[in-house]
């Protein structure tokens, strides 16, 4: 659905155009029915990848394929893309129904009432419809954009920060909304900062670091790729095991990680030396944990492969 | 396509029809001539009346020339600045059609304003007891096709500068100047002034003069007819001649305007 290949980008801004590498090399393949996640830092070139999909930017160099063809504006095969942007650069002379009906009609077809009267009821806009846009709130212009996200059933949504600014009924709102986009078969890219919501919602994660992919796979390879792991936590007698790791030492007691293939060795460790045993749990591994290990890592070119092989 | 043209038309005339800065311009046009024309309409003499009439028409469709730059310039400056586009182009709305839809736009609202100046001064002529003469519609046809290539020349300027430096270049930068340039370094020369540099400046100013749009490229031909109001026969080709350059004028300013707006980051 999206191959993206070597992909750099190059700007040059101020007085004496300085260039900067917004993507260095950036190569994603979004396979359709997708739900992929694009994290990393800001300034990472998470928006700037996305701009490039949609055709907004010219790559430098490096190939993208969207829908089988090289992204440009205005382009027919826009017909089956939504686009939701990270800020509210929306038409703010127009009221809240008229920049639904206006979004919608450049699909090239007429919009009924009916659609746009339930689009906004259904996102809590319908009592706003003829306040104009530089009027609305930062969470009312979002809910436009996403009003003209879901009015026609497009093949693939790129959705840029899309909870940013709502309020916590209409973001759980819209995850529900999104989740039932996806189980109809829709792709969708999302860039988005709230971890917690991308291991609620996304099936495949990326994460971007200065301009390139160093990771992606599925969700749940990169939750699990840690599980052969375990926390323990014991009284020590003074000395502990060598493959124990993670050390935080609190007086006698420690608590550290130990690898799977090690745990009945612990085990006899304990029970011989009558180490009194406080916990030892199958380690868990938050989307958090592995973006930090990932960025805080460097770019070492292996971080590049999947975390696991899931094809 | 139609409903794509429809529904850019909508919103730009839309974006017209609340834009607070264009209304500014009207209030002031509104108030300057109101300021200049009202103790004259007090005035009860034919040929005076007449004169103030012709007056009044005069200020009128100049303004309404800048207006019709104003209408060219902001909705292309105002899109641009504040990064709607994007809402646009990444739907399958190609940036030809939205740049098309707000060229018609803008000579939709100046041709309605147009038709308002006459309609105004037709009755105005007719309550002077002055009466109506084909002038008056020929010089406000003048002033519309001149709109035409107005706006488009204000488009294009719009796609390449910040709004203030592109109505400064088309202030400054036009024929009128390029075409001084020229007969003054014409006349050093004739004067006796052989320096190369005077030549190459002589030549740089008959192009641009060539080369910049013109907003009247019939003007000394129809200067009677904005004296007398009268239109004499033939005369009205000039209007037809006007119209066939304002419209490849502007069909020039499109494609050029085109190739930047596609060319721009509209992130």
């Amino acid at each position: 659905m999206i191959r993206a290949e070597n992909v750099r980008v190059n700007f040059r801004t101020g007085f004496m155009r300085r260039q900067i590498q917004a993507l260095r090399g950036l190569t994603l393949e979004v396979r359709e029915g997708d739900f992929l996640a694009l994290v990393g830092q800001n300034g990472a070139g998470k928006s700037t990848a996305m701009y490039c999909f949609l055709g907004l930017l010219k790559p430098t160099s490096g190939k993208i394929e969207v829908l089988g063809s090289v992204p440009d504006l205005g382009r027919p095969v826009c017909r089956k893309i939504a686009y939701l942007p990270e800020e509210p650069h929306y038409h703010l002379y127009l009221t809240v129904e008229e920049a639904t009906r206006y979004y919608a009609s450049l699909y090239g077809r007429r919009v009924s009432d009916k659609a746009i009267h339930d689009t906004l009821e259904r996102l809590g806009l319908a009592p706003f419809r003829d306040l104009r846009l530089s009027k609305c709130s930062k969470g009312m212009k979002q809910k436009v954009g996403i009003a003209q996200c879901l009015i026609h059933e497009t093949q693939l949504l790129f959705l840029d920060e899309p909870t940013r600014g709502l309020d916590p009924l209409a973001v759980r709102s819209f995850r529900e909304t999104l989740r039932e986009i996806h189980q109809r078969g829709a792709t969708i890219i999302m860039n988005s900062h709230v971890l917690s919501e991308i291991e609620m919602l996304a099936n495949r994660v990326a994460i971007i670091d200065s301009g390139r992919v160093v990771a992606q796979d599925d969700l749940r390879n990169f939750l699990t790729a840690d599980r052969e792991q375990y926390c323990v936590t014991f009284e020590s007698n003074g000395s502990v095991p060598d493959y124990l790791t993670s050390l935080e030492r609190h007086g006698n007691l420690v608590k550290g990680v130990i690898p799977k293939e090690k745990l009945y060795d612990f085990m006899e460790l304990t029970r011989n030396g009558a180490l009194p045993l406080h916990e030892c749990s199958l380690k868990k591994t938050s989307l958090e944990d592995k973006f930090f290990r990932i960025v805080s890592a460097g770019h070492e070119p292996e971080a590049a492969e999947p975390v696991s092989q899931s094809r | 396509m139609a409903e794509l043209w429809r529904a850019n038309i909508a919103a730009h005339l839309a974006f017209y029809r609340r834009s607070r800065l264009l209304l500014a311009f009207l209030i002031l046009f509104a108030v300057l001539t109101a300021l200049e024309f009202v103790p004259q309409l007090f005035v009860s003499s034919g040929v005076q009346n007449f004169n103030t009439l012709r007056e009044i028409f005069s200020t009128l469709n100049f303004f309404l020339k800048l207006f019709a730059a104003g209408l060219g310039l902001f909705i292309v400056s105002a899109h641009l600045r504040n990064r709607s586009l994007k809402m646009v182009f990444t739907k399958p709305c190609p940036p030809a059609v939205w740049l098309g839809s707000a060229f018609v736009s803008a000579l939709i609202v100046a041709f309605l304003l147009n038709a308002m100046v006459l309609s105004g001064l037709a009755v105005l002529s007719l309550l002077w007891h002055i009466p109506v003469r084909s002038g008056l519609l020929f010089i406000s046809a003048d002033t519309f096709v001149a709109s035409i290539g107005i706006a488009a020349y204000l488009m294009v300027l719009a796609t390449l500068l910040h709004p203030a430096l592109a109505a400064i270049v088309a202030i400054v930068f036009n024929a009128d100047m390029f075409y001084e340039g020229f007969v003054w370094a014409r006349s050093s020369i004739r004067a006796g002034n052989h320096s190369p540099g005077l030549r190459v400046l002589e030549s740089v100013f008959h192009f641009l003069y060539l080369a910049a749009p013109i907003i009247h490229p019939f003007e000394k031909k129809t200067e009677n007819i904005y004296s007398s109001l009268r239109v004499m026969h033939g005369e009205w080709n000039y209007l037809l001649y006007s119209l066939g350059y304002a419209l490849a004028l502007s069909a020039f300013c499109y494609f050029i305007a085109l190739a930047f707006l596609q060319r721009r980051r509209h992130i």
